[in-house]
């Protein structure tokens, strides 16, 4: 298995790309299939969550570099984006509960 | 005996030593950049996630927009991201020539997707999409449709602006294959914005 971007070259770009745009497609393509809400909300969802991946890992070159840096970046984000998203929810839950027009 | 404690200090167990990252000072600042801008966006789509919960009725994304002309919007931001790796590659063999051109596409791959972006809020402006009020009855709906698309199509811009910069200073040979990589990260980050923007926004 590659361990250096200089190992891999530029194919592993293309190579995302393709996955990237069929990962695409396949989102596109589930608007015309007759599947349950949360089925296709957790499908869209994982596709999400690849692509994120993809982009992070291949684009962004975490794949190759160094674990401290990865974890930085994951947790970092992680942590934040939860503390946030905690946050928001105290004023979040007061408009669920007044339910908009 | 000076030399000797600095050496045991950066020499940590954990094998951190001087750099404990393994990267510059400016491409960890990057880093930092983008934690904390991915934070503006997650605040932006949290509120969405809320206020959509909170509304008994949603309209249809498939019949407010041309969900085809958003996918390709999405094909050609896919693609400047694999133009611009492909450009961040070319600096760091120092191919000049394949910096510049791969630099060149990517820079009209993000001018497609602005102008289509412009074409989009004018079709929706026309059909009388407000900030506070639309025909399809839910207010909140434009306001966050105008909001996320708004902020990402800013960054969209201001990495246009930047990567014309990064290929100007390329094509006068005064930019650093750092300096390509740098904006690289930023531009990856614009488009893993749109991942979630295109899900969250037009696709659930």
């Amino acid at each position: 298995m590659p361990r250096t971007l200089e190992d891999v070259g530029y194919r592993i770009y293309w190579f995302t790309w393709a996955l990237l745009l069929g990962l695409t497609l396949l989102m596109l393509a589930t608007g015309y299939l007759v599947l349950p809400k949360l089925v296709l909300v957790v499908l869209l969802i994982l596709a999400m969550l690849i692509k994120a991946l993809l982009i992070g890992a291949h684009f962004m070159h975490l794949r190759f570099e160094k674990l401290s840096l990865v974890l930085a970046v994951a947790g970092g984000i992680l942590a934040t984006a939860t503390a946030l998203f905690f946050l928001i929810s105290i004023d979040g839950m007061r408009i669920l509960r007044l339910s908009l027009p | 005996m000076e030399n000797s404690a600095t050496v045991s200090t950066l020499d940590s167990p954990w094998g951190g030593a001087a750099s404990p990252f393994g990267v510059s000072w400016q491409k960890l600042m990057m880093w930092v950049f983008i934690i904390s801008d991915a934070l503006l966006f997650a605040g932006l789509l949290a509120s969405y996630g809320f206020v959509r919960l909170a509304s008994p009725h949603w309209p249809n994304r498939a019949e407010v927009f041309h969900l085809q002309f958003i996918g390709l919007m999405t094909f050609l931001l896919i693609s400047s991201s694999a133009t611009m790796a492909t450009a961040v590659g070319g600096a760091r063999q120092g191919n000049r020539t394949l910096t510049l051109r791969f630099l060149f596409l990517t820079i009209l791959g993000g001018l497609a997707f602005l102008g289509m972006q412009a074409y989009e809020w004018a079709t929706l402006i026309g059909e009388g999409a407000r900030l506070d009020a639309n025909p399809w009855g839910v207010p909140a709906f434009t306001a966050f449709f105008f909001l996320l698309t708004g902020f990402h199509g800013s960054h969209v811009l201001s990495g246009v602006i930047i990567l014309a910069v990064v290929a100007l200073r390329s094509a006068a040979g005064r930019s650093s294959p750092h300096g390509v990589e740098l904006a690289g990260l930023y531009w990856h980050f614009v488009d893993l914005v749109w991942v979630f923007i295109f899900t969250l926004f037009y696709l659930i």
